[in-house]
């Protein structure tokens, strides 16, 4: 059997940990530029009118109307308690698979012993008690029929956060109850073809021939068909699969027009990408850089541009691919615009064990890797951006972007621990 | 100096500490009875994924012998007994008080504190 276990508003349930003025009302966060809601709990996914991704411009009045309390994102707290949950859930099962920042598979193969739906109430039992954070478990014999039973125990109150789909009563019921649209790995266009013939359900969904499912849906329509009759298709992946690009993009806090300050942003944002590159130790062949006008405006002249450029060896060093992106941006860069945007990929990424250098130059990572290495070292240890190119100028905060609202990190930060106590508290006398 | 081997070429692996050689002449008495450091994080956190830090400011809780400034270990995989610091929540607020031998009203709990850690200097 495997569990599905996912947290509920992640984002938002971490926030609140740590402000119990915050438990039982509304809270929402938003993206990373505090552009858009990207996470709202139940109480504010109960106050209907908030709309997901919408502009925060657009609703902040509703936000404020309805008293709902919103945060910057803290992705650096967020990423640590989400180690916190997977490290849980790893004394568990020795089989772990992270499928998201608030989603795990764990293999229970061999417990069928336990009482499962026990052993599910344990698992949200425990990660609750130790870290405050509530989670829902589905258990059944498939990731793709675990992943279900998961929706079931979160959208059917009477089964308190835990559903185990061990009987195949309980199978049949779920597939009649799901819609083809929530089945997971059927997307958007194969749900619309699938209704148009007549399938609504998953359980209509198993009823198709499997010559028409594979024909139809290739190979991977067959593993979902075979899962969802019971019979695992889908291998536990212990191992992230790497990135093939890695980009980033987020708008200013105000309209730019000067190249000196793009650059700069610019100059961030591959800092940032080339981390993660080193992180999964890869390199990157080409950078991609380009600018956008903001296309909202009705006054501003509109201009958006993108080019790529090749690196002359495949590298992760931010050095390197900094001053190509310039070069790039400076090609594409057009005086007079007032720009909203400029963002940066990195594609062709390949091992860094593969690179080969050519006549005239070494690869990468034998030339100065100390540098890097040390760079990395500093920014782990004293935080994001404590050593960095001087090509980022020393706006950085403007390139993190108005993150006005973001709470402490808890949970990384020596200087930024809870606080406890302060004048606005009465004094409770404590029982001896 | 430190080598690393690599095939039939040994290199220098280079280190940024200062070098301090291994004891060279009369062999060390204490060769037998090496033992790790003491680990703070050893052993002061008892469960590193339940435990959270936290600051207290104020004094309101000096009767109980924390002031302000104080860092408190919090582990959350404990259950309190009786009389045993704890960190609660009352009407929204946080509260640190000793566990109540019968508990008047419904105790809302955060965590139990550990360790107290003073900065004296």
């Amino acid at each position: 059997m495997i569990a599905m276990v996912d947290c509920n508003s992640f984002y938002a349930s971490c926030e609140q940990v740590f402000r119990p003025d915050l438990w039982g009302k509304p809270v929402v966060v938003l993206s990373n530029n505090d552009g858009c809601v990207i996470a709202a709990n139940k109480e504010a996914k109960a106050l209907t009118d908030i709309p997901m991704f919408e502009p925060v411009f657009k609703i902040k009045d509703v936000l404020v109307k309805n008293n709902v309390k919103f945060f910057s994102s803290n992705y650096t707290l967020y990423g640590e308690m989400s180690q916190r949950v997977m490290n849980l859930l790893g004394t568990f099962s020795p089989q772990v698979e992270v499928y998201s920042i608030d989603e795990a598979f764990v293999n229970l193969e061999g417990m069928d012993h336990l009482d499962l739906h026990h052993y599910g109430m344990q698992m949200k039992e425990t990660i609750f008690q130790y870290l405050g954070l509530p989670v829902g478990v589905g258990i059944a014999s498939t990731k793709v029929l675990a992943k279900l039973a998961n929706k079931i125990a979160k959208k059917k109150p009477e089964h308190n956060h835990v559903y185990v789909m061990d009987t195949e009563t309980k199978r049949i019921a779920a597939l009649k109850w799901a819609k083809i649209g929530d089945i997971w790995g059927i997307g958007g266009k194969h749900a619309k073809r699938l209704k148009s013939i007549g399938v609504f359900t998953g359980y209509d969904f198993t009823q198709l021939p499997l010559s028409w499912v594979r024909k139809e849906m290739t190979v991977v329509g067959e593993r979902l068909w075979r899962e969802m009759h019971g019979e695992s298709c889908l291998d536990f992946r212990t191992l992230p699969k790497k990135k093939k690009a890695i980009g980033t993009a987020k708008s200013f806090g105000q309209k730019l027009e000067d190249l000196e300050r793009i650059e700069e942003a610019c100059a961030y944002y591959i800092s940032e990408v080339a981390e993660v590159l080193r992180a999964q130790k890869s390199c990157a062949s080409y950078v991609q850089v380009f600018v956008i006008t903001n296309y909202h405006s009705k006054v501003d002249q509109q201009y958006s541009k993108s080019m790529v450029a090749t690196m002359p060896i495949p590298t992760n060093n931010t050095f390197a691919l900094i001053t190509e992106a310039r070069r790039v941006l400076r090609q594409i860069y057009k005086p007079g615009y007032r720009y909203k945007k400029v963002g940066v990929n990195l594609c062709g990424i390949i091992p860094q064990e593969y690179v080969q250098g050519n006549l005239f130059e070494q690869p990468p990572h034998t030339q100065n890797p100390n540098l890097i290495k040390v760079v990395d070292a500093l920014n782990m240890k004293y935080g994001k951006s404590t050593v960095a190119s001087a090509m980022i100028g020393t706006r950085i905060n403007e390139w993190e972007l108005i993150k006005k609202e973001r709470s402490p990190r808890y949970t990384t930060q020596w200087g930024e621990l809870l606080k406890v106590g302060g004048s606005e508290l009465t004094i409770k006398s404590p029982i001896f | 100096m430190q080598t690393r081997s690599s095939g039939k070429i040994q290199r220098v692996a280079h280190r940024h500490e200062p070098e301090v050689s291994k004891q060279t002449g009369y062999p060390s008495a204490a060769t037998h009875y090496m033992e790790a450091p003491i680990d703070l994080n050893k052993e002061l956190v008892h469960n590193k994924d339940a435990t959270f830090f936290v600051r207290m400011e104020g004094n309101e809780w000096s009767k109980l012998g924390i002031h302000s400034g104080d860092v408190l270990i919090i582990d959350r995989s404990f259950s309190p007994r009786k009389h045993q610091l704890v960190l609660a929540v009352e009407e929204g607020a946080f509260t640190l008080q000793r566990m109540p031998e019968a508990s008047p009203h419904e105790l809302c709990l955060w965590g139990v504190v550990t360790y107290v850690i003073k900065k004296v200097v």
